[in-house]
């Protein structure tokens, strides 16, 4: 064979070695591909249980209609327990759970993929510190988004993007009993540790997340706006002055990082805002305004690689139910699911994005119960065993006849039992379906809406999601299953 | 083009191919420690030097017998009421009226002045809601929107204070 057909014949043979080689790789990168995502949108509507989005769905859609979260394809539920301080985690040997979650242990759970204890935010139940899913985008390349209709400092926002030994270390200042934990640590922490640092000085000093729109600007203070205009953000309003940032100001923005806080505690509820729209509070944006804008912000290339991770509360769900106001839940309930669609809409049109809606915990026992019935609060006696002669059924205990007590029940608590405190009778709303000339608070509204209590329990929630990787999610899972399906998505997982 | 350079040149090609998939598929960052993501340090900042307090404490000047809110970040959230003092112990209730889950941290610091309204000194209410410690239990229900402030004039003060002022420089609520 002359050199030279044989030089041709040893090139064409490397690179069919090299063209199979990469076709295997690609082979493989295609069969991933199916888990993969460009883009996380991560939505989660606190306090928000399987009542809530069905009932939700009954206000504004009807008993056929169809939430814009449960249009996506695959559903799951989540487990929420969270542990007790120094637990290890389950299956270790001091695996010790608390059954009801709050949602700085929750947020922990699916921002950094452990079981912790009730008001632990970044670190484990034995205050250790965890990185964050945020935290792991962010260093990884992809641009990074926290928004919610909560101060910022709150819980679910600060699990992305803090690490405190409590909840309560918000900020402004220091404060040591808001700040250690010696139940934790032993001694008291220098206040040098991050653990005992105030969420707000953290936020505005870590550059975890490149945008962040949300409420609680009375946290923040002249200092962080210093440190926040030292790494680029652009600042909507001002912490030194107290000035909250507006819609317009949001519309206007343009930077690649922007910090912008519209209320100095929790965004308003929409309710407020509709009703009065020449208020202050009217200027605020919605949370699927803010939604919209993160990803418009978000959606530009990064420094190593195209791709953004994107958090989104519907915060004030949680807060209305723990008033038990049904009105404002639902209502709160519906424009976070405003900012599903619009994070839905985004991910139909990129084709790469991977959305999961959820919630951190259910909040009040919320119920729809049938119309006319009533509630064992509302009852002289819980429901009697009627069957407790039969030696099948003869649990005790055996009650009498049950009845409604009328001082405990004194009409729908939005209609004409609203000015009675101890009242414990339904909220009543009308729906779609309901005809034209029935109104809210009447017995004749289809929807009969109750509260167990003020408190969150323990009931799994559900999982809606859509994208790259979403099959993972439509099972029985725990809420720190939710760190491993985000980080396998976009490949932060190794 | 001789078939021996377009070969080449096809063999560039593949291998720049098969360089960059590897790349995107994260090739190039598998030895990251994912635990230094976590961030631990923020060097710009002053750590705390002590308890909470709040500047407006320095420039309030109540007369005697008078009991004044002392400005803080947070007189947007709560309504003072029933301010006494009696020389020796302020009291009062602090009404949160932002929106309520649980009140978790609310800490009322009281400054104690002279007859000139010179500022002698600061004593305060600490509250503090330990979840894990099932604190919820004592109210189930929805949660009290009302704290009762109870400070006591430091002793070395005794009989010099003749006149307070009250703030919240640390209020959380879920």
């Amino acid at each position: 064979m002359p050199g030279r057909r044989r030089v041709a014949v040893a090139a064409v043979a490397s690179v069919a070695v090299l063209a199979a080689s990469t076709v295997v790789g690609v082979d493989a990168a295609q069969a991933a591909a199916g888990s993969r995502a460009k883009n996380v949108i991560y939505l989660l509507g606190d306090g928000m249980g399987r009542s809530h989005v069905t009932a939700a769905r009954e206000r504004y859609y009807g008993a056929a209609g169809e939430l814009a979260m449960e249009k996506l394809p695959v559903v799951g539920q989540v487990r929420t327990y969270a542990v007790q301080k120094n637990s290890g985690q389950p299956g270790d040997p001091d695996f010790a759970p608390n059954y009801v979650t709050d949602s700085a242990s929750a947020a922990t759970a699916w921002s950094s993929g452990v079981k912790t204890y009730n008001a632990a935010l970044g670190v484990d139940a034995k205050g250790a510190v965890v990185p964050t899913v945020m935290e792991l985008a962010h260093d990884a390349g992809y641009r990074t988004g926290n928004v919610s209709t909560a101060e910022i400092t709150d819980a679910t926002p600060a699990g992305q993007m803090s690490h405190v030994l409590a909840r309560g270390c918000q900020g402004p200042t220091y404060s040591a009993a808001s700040c250690q934990d010696t139940d934790i640590t032993g001694d008291a922490l220098p206040t040098s540790d991050i653990r005992v640092t105030p969420v707000a000085d953290q936020i505005a000093r870590n550059g975890t997340a490149d945008v962040i729109l949300g409420g609680g600007l009375s946290r923040f203070d002249a200092a962080d706006e210093r440190a926040l205009l030292r790494q680029g953000y652009d600042v909507l309003g001002s912490p030194a002055d107290q000035q909250v940032a507006t819609r317009a100001d949001l519309r206007g923005a343009r930077g690649r990082k922007v910090f912008g806080l519209f209320n100095k505690g929790n965004l308003t509820i929409e309710k407020f805002k509709r009703e009065n729209s020449t208020a202050p509070e009217a200027a605020e944006p919605s949370l699927a305004e803010m939604t919209r804008k993160a990803i418009t912000l978000l959606d530009r290339p990064a420094r190593r690689k195209t791709g953004f991770y994107l958090q989104v509360e519907g915060a004030l769900i949680d807060k209305r139910s723990h008033a038990n106001d049904a009105a404002q839940t639902l209502e709160e309930t519906k424009a976070f699911d405003d900012a599903v669609a619009a994070a839905r809409d985004f991910a139909q049109r990129d084709g790469n994005t991977l959305v999961i809606v959820t919630a951190d915990h259910e909040c009040a026992g919320f119920n729809i119960i049938e119309k006319g019935t009533f509630t064992n609060a509302e009852a002289a006696t819980p429901p009697a065993n009627a069957d407790s002669g039969n030696p099948a059924n003869s649990s005790t205990p055996a009650r009498g006849a049950t009845s409604k007590d009328p001082a405990r029940s004194t009409g729908p608590v939005n209609g004409s039992g609203s000015g009675d405190a101890r009242n414990f009778a339904p909220a009543t709303f009308r729906t779609v379906d309901d005809p034209a000339s029935v109104t809210d608070g009447t017995p004749e509204a289809s929807l009969w809406l109750t509260y167990l209590s003020g408190n969150h329990t323990g009931a799994d929630v559900p999982v809606f999601a859509y994208g790259p990787g979403s099959t993972r999610v439509g099972a029985e899972i725990e809420n720190t299953d939710l760190f491993d399906v985000v980080t396998r998505a976009l490949r932060l997982d190794r | 083009m001789t078939r021996v350079r377009l070969v080449v040149l096809v063999a560039v090609v593949v291998v720049l191919l098969a360089t960059g998939a590897w790349w995107w598929s994260g090739g190039g960052r598998s030895g990251a420690d994912p635990q230094s993501a976590a961030r631990t340090a923020l060097p710009d900042l002053t750590p705390a030097s002590g308890p909470p307090t709040l500047e407006s404490l320095e420039t309030v000047a109540p007369a005697p017998g008078q009991v004044v809110q002392a400005a803080g970040p947070f007189d947007d959230r709560f309504r003072l009421s029933g301010l006494r003092f009696d020389g020796r112990t302020l009291t009062g209730t602090a009404t949160v009226t932002s929106d309520v889950s649980e009140i978790l941290e609310l800490e009322a610091v009281a400054g104690f002045y002279d007859r000139d309204g010179r500022l002698l000194g600061t004593a305060r209410d600490v509250y503090h809601l330990d979840e894990s410690a099932g604190g919820h239990a004592e109210h189930e229900g929805t949660p009290d929107e009302r704290h009762p402030i109870r400070i006591t004039v430091p002793a070395p003060l005794r009989g010099q204070a003749v006149a307070a002022a009250v703030g919240i420089p640390v209020l959380v609520n879920e």
